[in-house]
């Protein structure tokens, strides 16, 4: 199996799973997830196909994320609004969002796109370079760094990173921020590495594969990479297996990788904790 | 602002962003569904349609809302149209028919069995679901003969392909593009006993460009120099898995040889508008009596159209087989292999 298409194909899950590890390890659990990535997608695809440059749309697709998550984040953290409640209106919004404008740009019965794409040095592309950049990276700036020993407090103990003179809110929108980003390159190189296309839905639960690739991961970006790359790989290797004509349900085979993932969880998940306050709305007390 | 305060305006909010999202149906001019309260309104001519997904697809789903707007144009009607799967279905039809809808169509073969359930309960409204088997006084079915179209697109890809290997990607196995699907491999081998072809590949998710195209490269890693979909608005991942393998694709449902990656050879083509609007018009005169309507090559319902553009690539004497070949199946010489469903 060649290496560069399956970590091209895994990169959207990946990215966001990444940037979703930074906003629980803060204490927040952006369902919403899938609704910035679509709305990513959709801003990426439209601002490539009238300036004909997709980097021009990367930032398009980032900057939607970006007011996507935005919305969620003043919902969720300033008002203490119920997470699950606000992320699945925000999905909600965003597929109706996305779908009116697609339809009211390229009329009712739509159009198959093709927009120019980012273009890569055989078949390495910079936001690939990037995602497995970002690990790392990712990993020291939880770990290693001031601001994220903070954003930790705030999601195992917001209390605490309050009396120790930190903002709660404010490391939590941060942090939610980082994930909006990490959501908008996600949609951004869904429509514009690997479809260079829209379709209404085409996230098609990425955003949520995404959240349980951080619980696969234990909240550590690099685990969660590991595990995208996993689903990745066992996804695309299904489909060369439904070449091979078996006789098994071809939903048992689109299946396949969320079993493993399943098996995978029950033998290395013990021991494996969430963030103490994750989903938690934080009241700065009185 | 008390803590009270946030949480009611923070419901509220919330409240509003679903109420801002997807709209539960298309609104367009004159069509969104209300209580019927007027005898004006009741005298209108009200014509719904569900379909399984999105009708901005550019294929299976638009080619219905096409279908739909011609009643609107040609007949004067009002019309409404609703993304409506699973158990939503029978609660969609019972919606519309309280609603004083005169025909209410299921773009599916999953619509039929709930046609049959709700019908009897409203004997006014005329219930049509594209494929299906089942029938009553007021529910039928249209069954679109596309296995000709399939048939004649596995004919020519055996004829031209140099590794001798065909494949498919689909979205879903559903018994209509099941049956297309063996089509496609029945007229691959009346063409060339030969010829390989490969197992239907399924992605299993409605618009997922990118399946679409991963599936499409596993196909073309089996040496695949002929892929035929039934992807609708995922199709796009499709053409471009083969435009970057340099290998062919045939378009379905719609015409879609115009598409930009430039490699979809022929497509195989239904046309709706007819059928459609033969129907609403049996129903407006209420003369409908439920029946399953064939709609196929020798009723001009389906075609294949070789891409103009690229008939450079077809050998001549291909060309002039698929011509022969299409002319015998509208002449019913030659009768195509169609799974009952």
């Amino acid at each position: 199996m060649e290496f560069l298409p399956l970590l091209q194909y895994s990169a959207p899950v990946a990215l966001a799973a990444m940037g979703e590890v930074i906003t629980e390890r803060g204490g927040i659990i952006n369902i919403g997830l899938e609704g910035s990535m679509l709305v990513a997608s959709y801003f990426a695809m439209l601002a490539c196909y009238v300036t004909h440059n997709p980097w021009i749309g990367l930032g398009a697709g980032v900057t939607g994320a970006l007011v996507t998550t935005l919305l969620f984040g003043v919902f969720a953290i300033y008002l203490s609004a119920d997470q699950v409640v606000v992320g699945s209106a925000v999905n909600l919004l965003a597929l109706g969002v996305t779908g009116t404008l697609f339809r009211s740009k390229f009329g009712q019965s739509g159009q198959l796109l093709s927009v120019p794409r980012i273009g890569g040095f055989h078949g390495v592309d910079p936001i690939m370079v990037f995602m497995l950049a970002s690990a790392p990276l990712l990993w020291l700036l939880l770990r290693k760094t001031g601001w994220g020993l903070a954003v930790r407090a705030c999601g195992e103990y917001p209390k605490a990173a309050e009396a120790a003179g930190f903002s709660v809110s404010r490391l939590r929108l941060q942090s939610l921020m980082v994930g909006g980003f990490y959501s908008g390159l996600a949609g951004s190189y869904l429509a514009l590495v690997i479809a260079g296309s829209f379709a209404e839905n085409m996230t098609a639960g990425r955003g949520f594969v995404a959240i349980a690739m951080v619980t696969f991961g234990r909240w550590k970006p690099q685990f969660a990479l590991i595990a995208a790359l996993l689903i990745g790989c066992a996804e695309s290797l299904q489909y060369k297996f439904q070449t091979y004509g078996w006789k098994v349900p071809f939903q048992m085979m689109i299946a396949l990788p969320y079993i493993i993932a399943l098996i995978v969880l029950v033998l290395v998940g013990r021991g494996a904790n969430a963030p103490g306050a994750l989903a938690q709305p934080y009241r700065k007390e009185k | 602002m008390s803590m009270n305060a946030k949480n009611i305006l923070s419901l509220m909010a919330v409240a509003f962003l679903i109420g801002c999202g997807k709209p539960e149906s298309n609104q367009y001019e004159g069509s969104t569904v209300k209580s019927v309260t007027s005898d004006e309104e009741k005298a209108k001519f009200k014509v719904a349609l569900l379909t399984p997904g999105p009708v901005s697809d550019s294929g299976w789903n638009a080619l219905a809302y096409e279908g739909l707007q011609a009643i609107k144009a040609d007949m004067g009607a009002t019309v409404d149209q609703k993304e409506s799967s699973g158990t939503k279905i029978a609660d969609d039809m019972r919606t519309y028919a309280r609603q004083g809808y005169n025909v209410v169509f299921g773009h599916g073969f999953e619509y039929n069995d709930p046609a049959m359930r709700v019908a009897k309960d409203f004997p006014n409204t005329v219930f049509v679901t594209s494929s299906g088997g089942g029938t009553a006084k007021n529910v039928g079915a249209f069954r679109f003969d596309l296995e000709e179209g399939f048939y004649i697109a596995g004919y020519m890809a055996a004829l031209m392909s140099k590794n001798g290997v065909i494949g498919s990607v689909s979205v879903q196995n559903y018994p209509s593009i099941v049956s297309t699907l063996k089509a496609y491999a029945a007229g691959a081998k009346a063409a060339r006993p030969t010829v390989q072809v490969l197992p239907p590949v399924y992605f299993g998710v409605e618009g997922d460009v990118a399946r679409a195209r991963t599936a499409t490269q596993q196909v073309i890693n089996q040496h695949a120099d002929f892929i035929i979909h039934q992807a609708n608005a995922a199709a796009q991942g499709i053409f471009d898995a083969c435009k970057e393998k340099k290998v062919y694709a045939f378009g379905s449902n719609a015409n879609q040889n115009d598409n930009p990656s430039g490699i979809v050879i022929g497509s195989a083509v239904i046309s709706t508008k007819t059928p459609f609007k033969e129907l609403a018009d049996a129903a407006k005169r209420k003369v409908y009596v439920g029946a399953i309507g064939e709609y196929a090559m020798i009723n001009n319902a389906i075609d294949f159209v070789i891409n103009p553009k690229l008939l450079d690539k077809v050998p001549a004497d291909v060309q002039q087989k698929v011509r022969d070949l299409a002319a015998d199946i509208k002449s019913q010489k030659i009768v195509v292999p169609k799974d009952k469903f």
